[in-house]
Parts: C-alpha cells; structure tokens; sequence
C-alpha cells in the first residue's frame, strides 16, 4: 500500500512538474510569438457603500451593474468574453477604499476598477491608480477636485468620472432660481464638510453674478447624521428668508424635510430648494407629504440622474428593467454603475486591448449613449459631461412615487467648470 | 429630551450595574425600528405602538442581561466595552438584514400635526409633547427610586451590592429589572422620534456619544445629573447653532472639558 501511494504521488508530482515547464515555455512563446488569444471573463472590480447608514447606496451601484453584466453576458459578451464583477465594501473609509483596490488588481486580477460613493476615498484612491495602473470609473464620489486636481493638474489618466461633480448643486440651482425675480433673500443648511461649503460657496458666486440684488441672509451648518434640526431651522429662519438651499442628503434630507413642516417653515418662505432631493429614497421618504401637498408647489430638487428623464427609448427600457430585475425604482448611483459598465464595453471594443493606455485613449472624447442621455467624456479632465435638469418635486399620476416636474434643462457643458481650474473656497 | 430618556437610561446601568453600556445607543435604535413596524408597517395606534415597542425591546434587554451582561460584572471594564461594543456591531448588522440599509419614516400621527406660535416663532406640537413626556418619565423615576419598595432595593444594591445580597434582596433578579429599564427608557426615546426622525442602522451611535457626554457633565450614576447634563447639552447646542455656528460642534466638548477639570466626578457626582 504505501509503496502504491509513494508511487502515485511521484506520478502526480511528475505530471505538475511537466505542467510547469510546459506553461513556462508557454510564456515564453507568447512573450516572443504573436498574441495568444485570451481566455476567461474579463474581470470587473467594484466598490462602494455597503454597510452603514448609507448601505443602500452600495446596493444601487451591485443592482446597477450586476444589471448591465447579465444583459451584456446574455449576448455573448466583450469580444467573446464574458464580464466578471466582484464588488467590495468601501466602508466609506480611504484606507479600506485603497486596499480594496489593491486587492481587486493585485491578487484577484481586476482588469477595470468603478464605483465609489466617498470623495474622501476617491482622494486617497487616486495617486494609488496612477500605481495599480488601471482605468477607475468613479461613479458617484462627487469632489470637483478628483478631476481637476487629480487628472487635469497631477495627470493621472486612469481616472475618470461618469457622475456629475459637487458643483452641480450649487452653479445649477443659481441659474434656475435666478429666473424668480420675486426671491432676494437666500439662506442655507447646510453639510458641514467639503461638500456643503462647495455647494452653497458656488451657488452664492453664481447667483452673485447673475442677480446683483440677491442677499444671502443666513446660514447653518450641520454636521454628518444630524437628528435634530430644529435649532438650525430657527436660526435661519429667524433672518427672515425667501429661499432656503440645503445640501442634506438621504436620510438626513428626509428628516430636515419632515422638521422643517413641524415648524411651518413652509408657509412662510417661497422656494426650498433640497440639492441631490431628487433621489429616489429621498422621493420615497417624503411621499405621503407630496401628496398630501403639504409643501404647496415650493419643493424644489436636483439630482444626478433622475429616472423620468430624459425620455428616450434607452432611458425607459432601463427604468422598466431595472424595476422588473429589483422591485423598485434606480437611483442615480444604479444608472451610473450601469453606464459604467457600458463605457467599459464599448472602451475595450474600440481599443481591442485590456491595456490600460489603450482604454483610457478610448475613453477620453468618448460620446456615448446612455439612460441619463449622452454622455461626452471631456478629454481634459476625464469629466463626463450630460445634462442633469433641475425641478420641482410633484405627484404624478403615472408614477407611485414622486417625480421631479416643471423640468429646467441647462446643457451642462454652459455651466460646468473649465480649465485652468481656480480653486473653490471650501470652507465655510 | 431624547438625550434625557437615554442618558437615564445609561446611567441607572451604570450606577447600579456598574456596567458602562455601549449597546444602549443599538436599543435605541431597536426601539425605534420596533416603533416603526408597529405605527408604521402595521397601521396600529401610536400610542399603543409605543408600548408595544418598549415591550420587546424590554424583553430584549432582559435576554441580553441575563445571558451576557451577568457574565461579566466581575470583570475589567475593558471586557464590558468589548461586549457591548461587539452588540453594536450584531444589532445594526441585525437591522439591516431585517429592514434593510434605506432610511425610512413613518407619517405623523395627526393629532401632534402643527404648530403654536410661540413669542413669535412658530414651535412644533411634537416638540411639545416631547417635552412633556421627558418630564413625565422625570417624574415617574423619581417616584418609582424614591417612594417604592423596589427603589429602596434598588438604592440599597447601588450603594453596597454585597450587604444589599446579605439581607435577602435578589441582587441578580433586580439587576435584570433595572438593565430591562433601561432598555424601555432607550426604547422610549427612539420609539417616540420615529415620526420626526428618520430610523436608519447608525442613529443609534449618532446618538451614544452625546448621551456619554451628558452623563460626564452630570456625573456618572446620576439621575439628576442627566436631566440637566440633558438640559445643558440641547441649550447649548441650539445657541451654538445660532451664535457660534464655525464651531458650535465643539462647545459641547469644551463644557465636557471644563467640568472634568474643575469637578471630575461631574457637576451632580458623588
């Protein structure tokens, strides 16, 4: 018996010697002989928010994706191979959003990296890509600094933005109020971080200039998962405002919303303006207040994606999938992972090459058609540039929850900012 | 007011059990995820809601105790952070199974719908009523620590748990009491911000390190203390708000700071 088993193992050692030296002169002729044709999925790393307070944005982004993947593997995949997704969570914490990443290429073999919800990670990631050298599509991480410190001023080309930037919610809001003659007194609530100060900053430095006689008569500033927000509504209410502009997102907005209709805020100024309200958890939250008209027309909203616009066939037939593979409505964070996938599809299609110096060429000056409609990658930030409008918040009868309505569309290629990148004051 | 009910709530524990818990922000938030099933999945009254949800997370509190909690009354302080820190982790994980991660808020129940001009201002009912169930469960305590049997009992474990055990008192048993208590008061506060507040994993330790500081400023063990570290923290944060919003985060802190150099033991501290 152990002289059988002796001579098995030699056997077996035998024949993964041979594996070896056969896979070694393998190499070698592929390094020195044309390309051999590659195999196996085409590997796609991901991350984002999946655990915490914020865990359902992480969710949109694996739905979103997870989405696109199916229908792109059910017709035969990228040039013949099939798309491969492992999704990590980022915690929210730069450390762990870098060691995922260096996980993802590293020892699981990630070809493309997407995703991201924090802007801190995408800070901390940045530099690391320039290193792990691949293309990153960031897809919900907001700072305008990624794009224009990272890749317009340091270089680094792997990275790249399909979202829009923080500065949406301040520039837009100011081009579209500044059309209410009647509103001269803006006040805010605001994020008590980078966010906050560069939205209500730009929104100030806009409407300066396009409405000289707008004061801005107060402001609060709340810190990240605030609960009670009685004491900053007082205070900004106490000045006697027109309009109220906030950047109180998710759960929190649903809160500041739901408090501020405590305190009868709402009859007593003329627009409220709840920057990235269009959101669909946000929409859900306040339901029941939309239809029971409690916030009498003056609920206004951006977004970064909202589900009712544009209407084209691709944005419909993405909706109605999405909702048919889910059960309920996409936010921004799922049309943007879904687009994300596109863009790498069609990257590698037109670059016929996973190297990274090939994808990123294929992805600069890229024009592509998307659910949020076309999207252009500007070459000289790897900013993608589509049209996100603002709008009022409103019941309609075709849809169960609310939807933004009396859309204003600007082309943000008007009002995104361009190169040479000025700093923005992010301070209070 | 919130803050009240939790600092009591963290408080009693800590000056009868002699257990700081970290967990008391996680049932908390059970209570108030309890509140909203009830009031808001299920369409029940919100009053009977509410006591529905101090129920279970009462019974809750009873489990945790009785087979966790009591295992560790002998041991270092460290090992009572990582127990309780470690239920922080299991509970909003737990919520987050059941519920899900999306933020979710119930409609307000319609007779606290409004509000009342007050000098001019217009305030909330439902931060009225709030107010007036803090005082409430104020009075209650008082009454039930200092004109019941059970108060004396407990008064008595508090100050020396073995001549408290020597003369016949169930030490284990009333340690079970006073921490489903607790639970109830950490129940109650969350329970009744549903309608205003958002329930979401995390509000629980949104909330833990205020309820801490509280019961520093007051002393820790300390009923009265609480309430008016309670009282101090909310003035102070309102007119931080209004007068110094650069930094009204850090007042807080600053006050923490000052009573702990001046008076360690806080301001109402044995």
């Amino acid at each position: 018996m152990a002289k059988n088993i002796s001579r098995r193992k030699f056997l077996k050692n035998a024949v993964i010697g041979g594996a070896a030296i056969g896979s070694g002169l393998g190499s070698y002729q592929i390094t020195y002989g044309q390309a051999k044709k590659p195999t196996g999925p085409i590997k796609i790393g991901g991350q984002g928010a999946v655990s915490g307070a914020h865990a359902d944005y992480g969710w949109q982004m694996i739905a979103g994706s997870t989405m696109a993947i199916e229908e792109i593997n059910a017709k035969g995949g990228v040039s013949g191979r099939k798309l491969e997704l492992k999704f990590m969570d980022e915690e929210l914490k730069p450390a762990t959003a870098v060691k995922n990443a260096r996980y993802l290429v590293t020892d699981w073999g990630a070809d493309v990296l997407f995703g991201v919800d924090s802007s801190g990670c995408a800070m901390a990631l940045g530099p690391v890509l320039a290193e792990l050298n691949r293309v990153h599509i960031f897809c919900h991480a907001a700072t305008h600094r990624l794009t224009e410190e990272l890749v317009a001023q340091r270089r680094i080309p792997q990275i790249f933005r399909i979202s829009v930037p923080t500065y949406q919610d301040g520039i837009l809001p100011a081009l579209i109020m500044k059309d209410f003659p009647e509103i001269k007194r803006w006040a805010g609530i605001h994020e008590d971080y980078e966010y906050g100060y560069v939205a209500w900053n730009t929104f100030k430095e806009t409407m300066k200039k396009v409405r000289p006689d707008v004061e801005f008569v107060s402001i609060a500033w709340a810190p990240f998962w605030t609960m009670d927000f009685s004491s900053h509504i007082a205070a900004v209410m106490a000045e006697k405002p027109d309009a109220i502009h906030t950047t109180k997102w998710a759960g929190e907005g649903v809160m500041l919303l739901r408090q501020a209709l405590t305190m009868g805020v709402f009859d007593n100024i003329k627009v409220w303006w709840q920057c990235m309200g269009g959101s669909v958890d946000v929409l859900q939250g306040i339901a029941r207040e939309v239809e029971a008209d409690k916030f009498k027309g003056k609920l206004w909203a951006s977004a970064r994606y909202i589900h009712n616009y544009p209407v084209t066939p691709e944005n419909r037939a993405f909706v109605e999938k999405f909702i048919k593979r889910w059960g309920k409505y996409p936010n921004y964070s799922a049309e943007t992972s879904y687009s994300s996938i596109y863009v790498i599809k069609a990257a590698i299609e037109k670059a016929k090459s996973l190297e990274t110096a090939k994808l990123v060429a294929a992805i600069e000056g890229m024009e592509i058609m998307t659910p949020a409609g076309k999207r252009y990658f500007r070459p000289e930030d790897h900013q993608a540039v589509y049209n996100v409008p603002g709008g009022r918040v409103i019941k309609s009868p075709d849809y169960p929850l609310p939807i933004l309505g009396d859309l204003r569309v600007i082309p943000a290629n008007d009002y995104y900012r361009h190169p040479p990148f000025t700093p923005i004051s992010a301070t209070k | 007011m919130y803050l009240w009910l939790l600092a009591a709530g963290l408080t009693l524990v800590f000056g009868v059990l002699g257990v700081l818990n970290f967990a008391h922000g996680s049932l908390f938030m059970l209570g108030a995820y309890a509140a909203f099933t009830f009031y808001g999945k299920l369409n029940i009254n919100f009053g009977l809601s509410i006591l529905l949800s101090l129920i279970s997370v009462g019974i809750i509190g009873a489990i945790l105790e009785r087979f966790f909690i009591r295992r560790i009354y002998d041991l270092d302080l460290p090992y009572q952070l990582i127990l309780t820190f470690g239920f922080i982790l299991i509970f909003d994980d737990l919520v987050k199974m059941v519920w899900g991660g999306v933020a979710m808020i119930p409609p307000m129940p319609g007779f606290l719908e409004g509000n009342l001009t007050v000098l001019g201002r217009p305030y909330p009912f439902y931060n009225i009523f709030i107010i007036f169930a803090g005082l409430a469960v104020a009075l209650v305590l008082w009454l039930i620590l200092e004109k019941t049997w059970w108060g004396r009992m407990i008064r008595a474990s508090a100050s020396d748990r073995e001549m408290a055990g020597a003369i016949g008192i169930n030490i284990p048993f009333l340690f079970t009491t006073v921490f489903v208590l607790s639970a109830m008061l950490a129940a109650l506060g969350g329970a009744l911000g549903t309608p205003v507040r958002v329930v979401a994993p995390g509000i629980g330790t949104a909330m833990i390190i205020q309820a801490f500081v509280i019961t520093v400023i007051g002393g820790l063990g300390n009923l009265k203390g609480a309430f008016v570290g309670a009282l101090i923290v909310g003035i102070l944060t309102s007119f931080g708000i209004l007068l110094f919003p650069i930094f009204e985060l850090f007042i807080i802190f600053v006050v923490m700071a000052i009573v702990l150099m001046v008076k360690p033991e806080g301001l109402f501290g044995k």
